[in-house]
């Protein structure tokens, strides 16, 4: 199992935090682009999932999986987007992404005055704790040599 | 964790605050400003002023059980131990002293910086969080019956060192 990149954007679809462990195909354009396009899709298919949904959907969790990869997107309350993408396999990314948020995000952008709430994260305490947490997880740890 | 964060939260605002009055007087007002006082450190003053007021009210209000102390060392003691678990959760790490009046308190994992950075990133900005801190050690020992003047150093984030100087005579 891997783990392969991370998007963090807020309510307004900036592109606040990008990071990468395992990635062996680049999508050749600037990563403004990608994230805007990432941002976009995600928008899209949000509104799709919940208009064609035969149930009530509340949930703020939505993966998509291809044969090779899955995508796994949890949005905050406060709108704040967390896109992971993760093998097909990886279990608990739920678990890992809501970690992320309350363990890192909040504590570590929003407890941090010198952190502003609507600009890309500068903090190198933040990008540290991520890969911490990230490379702690099982999902990290159990992948393919 | 609620409670703790509200303390984080409204002493951030309060830093913001005080800093941010200082840079529009002096870019946006007429008023001709007292050459010699910066306003960085006069935000740095205000802090440290109402550190000191909240100090000298909080240490009344927590000691009220307790008996005299017996001397200055036994009062330090208390700083780092009681006051310190009660405002910042934990202990100060290391007391020094000289004998002489000078007190050094050092806390390896500061809660105002502890979210901050560990390293250098950031450290221009620290002073101005460990302002209101140094007044609050102040008031505290002013209420006490010790003047001092209390200053502090970062060298790196989030560990940082109050040193006491007691004023006799």
């Amino acid at each position: 199992m891997t783990i392969y990149n991370l998007y963090l954007f807020d309510r307004d679809g900036q592109l606040l935090h990008y990071a990468e462990w395992t990635r062996n195909k680049q999508s050749g354009m600037t990563r403004e682009e990608e994230a805007k396009l990432m941002y976009g899709m995600i928008f899209s298919i949000k509104s799709f999932v919940t208009k064609v949904s035969p149930i009530d959907l509340r949930e703020g969790y939505l993966t998509y999986t291809t044969n090779k990869y899955r995508l796994n997107l949890y949005e905050t309350p406060s709108r704040f987007k967390f896109i992971l993408n993760t093998d097909v396999h990886a279990q608990g990314i739920k678990e890992l992404l809501h970690q992320i948020y309350t363990q890192v995000y909040v504590e570590y952008v929003v407890c941090n005055p010198l952190c502003q709430l609507n600009k890309p994260i500068e903090s190198e305490l933040f990008a540290a704790k991520l890969d911490e947490v990230v490379k702690q997880s099982p999902a990290y740890a159990s992948r393919p040599a | 964790m609620a409670e703790e964060a509200m303390f984080d939260f409204i002493h951030m605002e309060a830093v913001s605050y005080v800093f941010q009055g200082g840079e529009k007087i002096s870019e946006h007002t007429t008023v001709p400003r007292i050459k010699h006082v910066k306003p960085k450190d006069e935000a740095i003053s205000k802090l440290e002023h109402m550190g000191f007021a909240t100090g000298y009210r909080l240490v009344e209000r927590l000691t009220r059980e307790s008996g005299r102390y017996k001397d200055e060392l036994d009062i330090m003691k208390y700083i780092c131990k009681d006051l310190w678990v009660t405002v910042y959760k934990k202990q100060i790490d290391n007391l020094r002293t000289n004998h002489q009046g000078v007190y050094v308190l050092h806390d390896n994992r500061f809660r105002f910086l502890s979210h901050m950075a560990a390293g250098k990133q950031y450290l221009q900005y620290a002073p101005r969080y460990l302002a209101f801190t140094c007044g609050l050690v102040r008031g505290c020992l002013a209420n006490l019956g010790v003047t001092c003047v209390v200053t502090a150093e970062v060298t790196q984030l989030p560990a940082c060192k109050f040193q006491i100087q007691v004023q006799r005579g």
